[in-house]
C-alpha cells in the first residue's frame, strides 16, 4: 500500500493525526481500494475516533490486493509530523507488503532535506471497528466550533466531564413566563462525587439554541448526557482547522454521543474525507425521571466559603429569567442563589442525582466494539450492539439517592437569605435573575 | 592596543573591553549543554580560549580573538590558565547585558585572589561589578589532535538551522547516529536506529542553499552518540539562524568529528546591514566541537 500527499491535503492529514493522538495511543490504518481509514480507541474504551479519506484525497493512492492494514503508535506518527507542515513539499507513506514489519514515511522538504522514517508496526494490532448509524440518534445539534469553544470557555479549563441537558424547545409548562424561546439547552460541569472535593467551582450555562447553535433538534422529554471534555476539545480544534461546523448526535444518558464535521455547501473537500468521534456517556442520568435537573451538589468541602460560587451565564436575553425555563429545577436553582426567601431545607424527597459516594457507580461504560469488520460497515444489527453496555452493574443505573445523603454539605452559611450579610449577590452577577422585575 | 613593553610586576595578566556583552554570552552559551560544566580558560596575546569537555568523548572550544575586543591589554608572561564554572560565567555575563542595548564590559584577570573581575563601563552613574572565583586547572585539556582523514579533507558545510533541525529530529529513533558521506551523488546521510528508524539525506544538488560546500573523495561512515551530537547544536544562538550561517563539519582520522560554528559578536547594527558576509571576520567568535566516534561494533 502506498500513498502520497501534499499541500492542503497534507495539512488536513496532519491535523487528523494530531486529533487522533489526543484521543488514543494506537493508530489503526485500514486501506481499501477506494478509501483509507484511520481509527483509534482510547485505553478506557470510552472514546473512538475514525477519519476516512477517499482515494481522491491523495496525490497518489495504490493498494495491492483488496485491502491492507497496519497499526502503529500515534506518538511515532506525531514524531514524523514534527517537521512543520509548511516546510514539507510532500509526504509519502508505504507499506511494502502485507506482513511488513515497518511502515515507511518519507518527507521531502523545501529546504532540500529528505527525511525517511521507518515506524515499527504493532504486532498484534487491536483492530477495532465501530460504526454507528447517525440516523438512530433522535437528537442533534450543529454548532460553529469557535462558538462552542467560547461556550466551553465558561467552564474551568481543568474540567474533565461535562453534562449537556437538552430539552424540547417547543414545550414549556403553562405557568412559564410569557417570554418564549427559552434556553432549552443547559451545559453543566460534572463533578465526580467520588473524587476529593477539590473542585469547588460548579458551572451551569443555559443556552438558547436559536442564538448559539446553527441547528438544534430535540423532541420529547428532557435528556442529559455526560461525557469527557478532552476529546470534544480535540475534535473542536480539528473541525475548526477544517473550517467545518461540528455536528453532535445524541440520544440520552448511557447512549453514546457521536460527533462529525459538517461542511458547508459547495465545499469541495467535504467529499473526500469524513471524521467521526464517538464518546461513551455516563449511565447515570443527572436528571430524575419526571423531575427537572437538580442543581449540582455543592462541593463536599466542609469549609463554607464560596463552595456555592456558581458561574452561570444566561445568554444575551438576560431578561428571560430562569423561571421560564420549563422546569422546577431552575426555580430550585434560583433558590440556591439566595434571591428567594424560601430556604432550602434538607427535604428528603428532593433526590440527588449525584449518587452516593459509597455506591460503586459504574460511570462511563465500555462501548461494545465489534471486532474486525470492513470499513464502511454502516448497519449495525441489534446483536452487534454498539451501545454501551447497560447491564453490567445494576447499581450503576439510574441511581435514586435516598436520604442518606445528608445535607451537611449544604452548610447553612452557604445560603444567603435576607438576614445574612454576605454580599453574595454582588459577586455572582451572572446568576439568572428570576424574581426581579426588569 | 598592545601592551607596553615594560611590564610592571603587578600589572594584571589581562585587561580587555568588549562592546557587546550579549555576543560573548551567545558564544559561550553555545557550548553549554549541561547545568554544571567546568571550563578551562586560557589567555594569550592572541585572545581568550575557553574549553569544555565531557567524559573524554566531547570537547568544545570557544575562540575569542583579541580583534573582537575594543581594548586588549595583555601583560602576562606565558599563557595563564584557570578553571571556572561555565554556567556561572555565562549567567554572570548575562546580568551585564540588557536587551536592545550593546553593553560594554571590562574583563580583568587576575583579581587579588585570582578571581576574574567583570565591570560595566558604559554607564556614568552606576556600575555593575562582579568577581568570579577561579580554580587551578588540574589537568590540561585533552588535545584531540584532530588530523585530516586522508589525502583530502572530508568535509561539508551545511546551513546551521538545517543541521539543528536534523539533529533535533534524530532524537526520536535512538541513542546513536551514523553519519555517512557519499561521493556520488554527493550526499550526507544521518541515520538513527532504535525503536524506529530515521534517515535524513542532504543531497548536494537538491538545493543550493542547503549544502554550501562538500568535499569527499572516499565514502566514510561513522557512528556518534546522539547526546554528544545534540550538544553541538542544542544552544546555537538565534543570530546564527537569522544570519543564515553555515556550520562546517569535518571527519578526521579515525572518525573524529569536528563541528564548527560562527557566532557574531559584533554590535547589533541596522538590520539591513546584518547578513552573512557583511561582518568583518574579526567580529566573529569561532566555536569548535570535537566528537569521538563510537567504537565500531561488529
Amino acid at each position: 500500500m502506498e500513498f502520497s500527499i501534499s499541500g492542503n491535503a497534507l495539512k488536513t492529514f496532519a491535523r487528523s493525526i494530531i486529533c487522533l493522538a489526543r484521543v488514543g495511543n494506537e493508530l489503526v490504518v485500514q486501506a481499501s481500494q477506494t478509501q483509507l481509514g484511520l481509527h483509534t480507541l482510547n485505553a478506557s474504551r470510552s472514546a473512538y475516533q475514525s477519519i476516512t479519506f477517499q482515494s481522491s484525497f491523495f496525490d497518489a493512492y495504490t493498494v495491492s490486493g483488496p485491502q491492507a492494514h497496519f497499526s502503529v503508535l500515534l506518538k511515532a506518527v506525531c514524531s514524523v509530523l514534527r517537521t512543520p507542515v509548511a516546510s514539507i513539499d510532500h509526504m509519502s507513506v508505504q507499506l511494502p507488503d502485507h506482513d511488513a514489519s515497518k511502515v515507511k514515511w518519507a518527507l521531502e522538504c523545501y529546504s532540500g532535506m529528505k527525511k525517511t522514517y521507518w515506524i515499527t508496526c504493532n504486532v498484534e494490532p487491536d483492530i477495532q471497528h465501530l460504526s454507528l448509524d447517525r440516523g438512530r440518534f433522535p437528537s442533534s445539534m450543529v454548532v460553529h466550533p469557535r462558538n462552542l469553544s467560547k461556550l466551553l470557555g465558561n467552564f474551568q479549563s481543568s474540567l474533565q466531564e461535562i453534562t449537556i441537558i437538552a430539552t424540547d424547545q417547543t414545550s414549556f409548562p403553562s405557568d412559564a413566563a410569557s417570554e418564549i424561546g427559552g434556553k432549552a439547552v443547559e451545559f453543566r460541569s460534572y463533578v465526580d462525587p467520588t473524587k476529593d472535593g477539590d473542585s469547588l467551582l460548579h458551572t451551569q450555562l443555559w443556552i438558547d439554541p436559536s442564538e448559539e447553535f446553527l441547528q438544534y433538534t430535540h423532541a420529547g422529554d428532557p435528556i442529559d448526557i455526560t461525557f469527557s471534555l478532552k476529546e470534544l476539545k480535540a475534535f473542536l480544534s480539528f473541525c475548526e482547522g477544517c473550517e467545518a461546523d461540528i455536528h453532535l448526535f445524541f440520544e440520552k444518558a448511557g447512549e453514546p454521543i457521536l460527533m462529525a464535521p459538517k461542511f458547508g455547501l459547495g465545499d469541495g473537500s467535504s467529499s473526500s474525507f469524513d471524521a467521526t468521534l464517538v464518546l461513551a456517556t455516563m449511565l447515570v442520568s443527572q436528571l430524575q425521571e419526571g423531575v427537572m435537573p437538580e442543581p449540582p451538589v455543592a462541593a463536599n468541602s466542609t469549609d463554607g466559603h464560596a463552595a456555592e460560587q456558581v458561574g452561570s451565564e444566561p445568554q444575551e436575553r438576560s431578561r428571560q429569567s430562569a423561571s421560564e425555563h420549563p422546569s422546577d429545577h431552575t426555580r430550585v436553582w434560583s433558590e440556591l442563589s439566595g434571591t428567594a426567601t424560601k430556604s432550602v431545607n434538607g427535604s428528603e424527597e428532593r433526590p440527588q442525582a449525584q449518587g452516593q459516594p459509597d455506591v460503586n457507580i459504574q460511570r462511563i461504560r465500555d462501548m461494545e466494539i465489534s471486532k474486525g469488520g470492513p470499513a464502511g460497515d454502516n448497519a449495525p444489527g441489534p446483536s452487534n450492539s454498539q451501545r454501551p453496555t447497560q447491564m453490567d452493574h445494576a447499581e450503576g443505573s439510574r441511581v435514586r439517592v435516598e436520604n442518606n445523603q445528608s445535607f451537611s454539605q449544604r452548610h447553612p452559611s452557604n445560603w444567603v437569605d435576607a438576614s445574612e450579610d454576605e454580599d453574595e449577590d454582588d459577586g455572582v452577577d451572572a446568576t439568572p435573575p428570576h424574581n426581579e422585575d426588569y | 592596543m598592545s601592551s607596553s613593553p615594560a611590564i610592571e610586576p603587578d600589572a594584571p595578566d589581562l585587561v580587555c573591553q568588549l562592546d557587546n556583552v550579549q555576543g560573548m554570552v551567545d558564544a559561550l552559551a553555545c557550548v553549554r549543554w549541561k547545568r554544571h560544566q567546568d571550563a578551562l580558560v586560557e589567555l594569550s596575546e592572541h585572545g581568550i580560549v575557553l574549553i569544555v569537555e565531557e567524559s573524554g568523548c566531547l570537547q568544545a572550544k570557544v575562540y575569542l580573538q583579541r580583534e573582537l575586543f575594543t581594548k586588549y591589554e595583555y601583560g602576562a608572561e606565558g599563557r595563564p590558565r584557570f578553571g571556572i564554572s561555565l554556567g556561572l560565567l555565562v549567567d554572570c555575563l548575562n546580568t551585564f547585558s540588557s536587551p536592545g542595548h550593546s553593553n560594554t564590559i571590562e574583563i580583568k584577570y587576575p583579581g587579588p585572589d585570582m578571581e576574574l573581575l567583570l565591570k560595566s563601563v558604559d554607564t556614568l552613574n552606576s556600575c555593575i561589578y562582579s568577581e568570579i572565583r577561579t580554580r587551578l586547572p588540574e589537568t590540561s585539556a585533552w588535545d584531540y589532535n584532530f588530523e585530516q582523514a586522508g589525502s583530502a579533507p572530508l568535509t561539508f558545510t551545511v546551513k546551521s538551522s538545517a543541521l539543528k533541525e536534523a539533529i533535533d529530529d534524530l532524537e526520536w529513533p535512538g541513542s546513536s547516529v551514523q553519519i555517512s558521506l557519499q561521493k556520488s551523488p554527493p550526499c550526507v546521510t544521518f541515520r538513527g536506529e532504535g525503536h524506529g528508524d530515521l534517515q535524513i539525506d542532504l543531497m548536494y544538488y537538491a538545493n543550493t542553499d542547503l549544502l554550501l560546500a562538500f568535499h569527499c573523495d572516499t565514502e566514510v561512515s561513522y557512528r556518534y552518540k546522539y547526546k554528544f551530537l545534540k550538544a553541538t547544536t542544542a544552544n546555537i544562538p538565534g543570530n546564527v539562524v537569522r544570519e543564515n550561517r553555515g556550520s562546517k563539519l569535518t571527519i578526521g582520522r579515525g572518525g573524529m568529528l569536528k563541528v564548527q560554528h560562527l557566532v557574531s559578536v559584533a554590535k547589533a547594527l541596522a538590520p539591513q546591514v546584518e547578513s552573512a558576509g557583511y561582518q568583518p571576520p574579526s567580529r566573529i567568535a569561532y566555536i569548535e566541537f570535537f566528537v569521538k566516534p563510537e567504537e565500531p561494533d561488529d
